[in-house]
């Protein structure tokens, strides 16, 4: 019956009412409403904490323990209003977490593991050189300003939000996102440069 | 004012993360500064860089890696509680038989009573007297009394005790009632 009742829902998934009530019958065990939530938001999730650790493997284990904590707390998450900005925060301290449980936790090999096999050679090459440009960029960053330039820059979230998400003031963000923003132009003008 | 001062304000002007009015000095300084403005620009090229290559995320493979593992998980989570919920209930059924057991408050049977006169000991040991202290030797002793019972009697022993046999539905359980040489149970 549940799952009929989902199912009903499902297409309106998008939309408020539609995500409400995934989470309702998710909430009371449906694994399928489960699995439909964890399909809306899974790229988000595994995207920022690959930003934030800079290793697949250890994104994909927070992803998981995110989604779970999810399932744990779907009765909060639906009175706290907004999916997003609840998994945004659970996620930057599971790799928080994570980062101080695994202090070597920074890698760049994942970046060829990306590349999408449909491209051309030349294209691939580029499109590596990016990400490696990317990967290495935020490494250069404090933990603090590369949780707000991937949340502001990467993941297009407001100063108010990004403050919101990292527990902080906007006046902190913004000093943050700009400390970020001028060591990233620095990296990566002198990374292509010495590739030209 | 030094550009090194516009720097920070440039940074989140390239983001438009300048309220109005800053936003307004800004660009009237970047009008007038050549340096400035390569400098916007770099910051523009950076974040347009991180962007483009944000925009390859994992692969399709990648995501349902995590979701196989998170489904995984739950549905395993899931069947230890089931098994966890069962034992309990299992547990509690037979707690609850073994307090409650079904014949246990009804009137017992009415035992098929037998009556039969062993001979009599040879030798009855008059039973110690009683000292707390030692009481399992006393046990002892008074299973001893009991065994020659079933002895054959002394020819002149003039009180034989009388033993009554009950014969109950179990038939594991007969009770003995002995009584001595003076008729009283022993």
């Amino acid at each position: 019956m549940r799952t009929l009742a989902f199912l009903a829902m499902a297409g309106a998934i998008n939309g408020q009412d539609g995500r409400v009530g995934v989470i309702e019958a998710a909430k009371a065990g449906d694994l399928a409403a489960f699995e439909q939530l964890i399909r809306q938001y899974e790229r988000m999730v595994l995207v920022t904490a690959l930003r934030l650790l800079g290793r697949l493997e250890d994104a994909q284990d927070v992803s998981q323990e995110v989604f779970l904590k999810l399932y744990r707390n779907l009765g909060k998450v639906e009175a706290s209003g907004s999916l997003s900005g609840w998994l945004y925060r659970v996620t930057v301290n599971v790799c928080h977490d994570l980062r101080r449980r695994r202090p070597d936790t920074v890698a760049v090999e994942d970046a060829g593991e990306l590349a999408s096999p449909d491209a051309d050679p030349q294209q691939r090459t580029a499109a590596a050189e990016r990400r490696r440009a990317l990967e290495l960029s935020l490494r250069l960053l404090s933990e603090k300003e590369r949780a707000a330039l991937v949340l502001r820059d990467l993941e297009g979230l407001s100063t108010e939000e990004v403050a919101r998400v990292l527990g902080s003031s906007e006046a902190t963000v913004r000093s943050q996102i700009s400390k970020a923003r001028v060591k990233v132009k620095g990296f990566v003008e002198r990374y292509f440069r010495r590739r030209v | 004012m030094n550009c090194r001062d516009w720097e920070e304000r440039l940074a989140l002007y390239a983001g438009d993360d300048l309220a109005p009015a800053e936003r307004a000095a800004v660009e009237r300084h970047l009008g007038e500064c050549a340096g400035c403005q390569v400098f916007l620009s770099g910051l523009k090229a950076g974040i347009d860089t991180l962007r483009e290559a944000h925009e390859d995320g994992p692969s399709e493979a990648h995501l349902a890696a995590v979701r196989a593992r998170v489904l995984a998980d739950l549905r395993h989570r899931r069947r230890s509680r089931a098994w966890a919920w069962a034992v309990a209930t299992v547990a509690a059924v037979l707690l609850l038989l073994v307090a409650v057991r079904p014949g246990r408050k009804e009137a017992p049977p009415v035992p098929v009573v037998a009556v039969s006169r062993p001979p009599a000991p040879v030798e009855i040991e008059r039973p110690r007297p009683r000292q707390p202290v030692r009481r399992v030797r006393h046990v002892v002793a008074r299973n001893r009394v009991r065994t020659p019972l079933l002895a054959s009697p002394p020819p002149n022993e003039p009180a034989e005790p009388l033993v009554v046999k009950l014969i109950t539905d179990d038939p594991d359980v007969v009770i003995y009632l002995i009584s001595g040489g003076k008729g009283e149970p022993k």
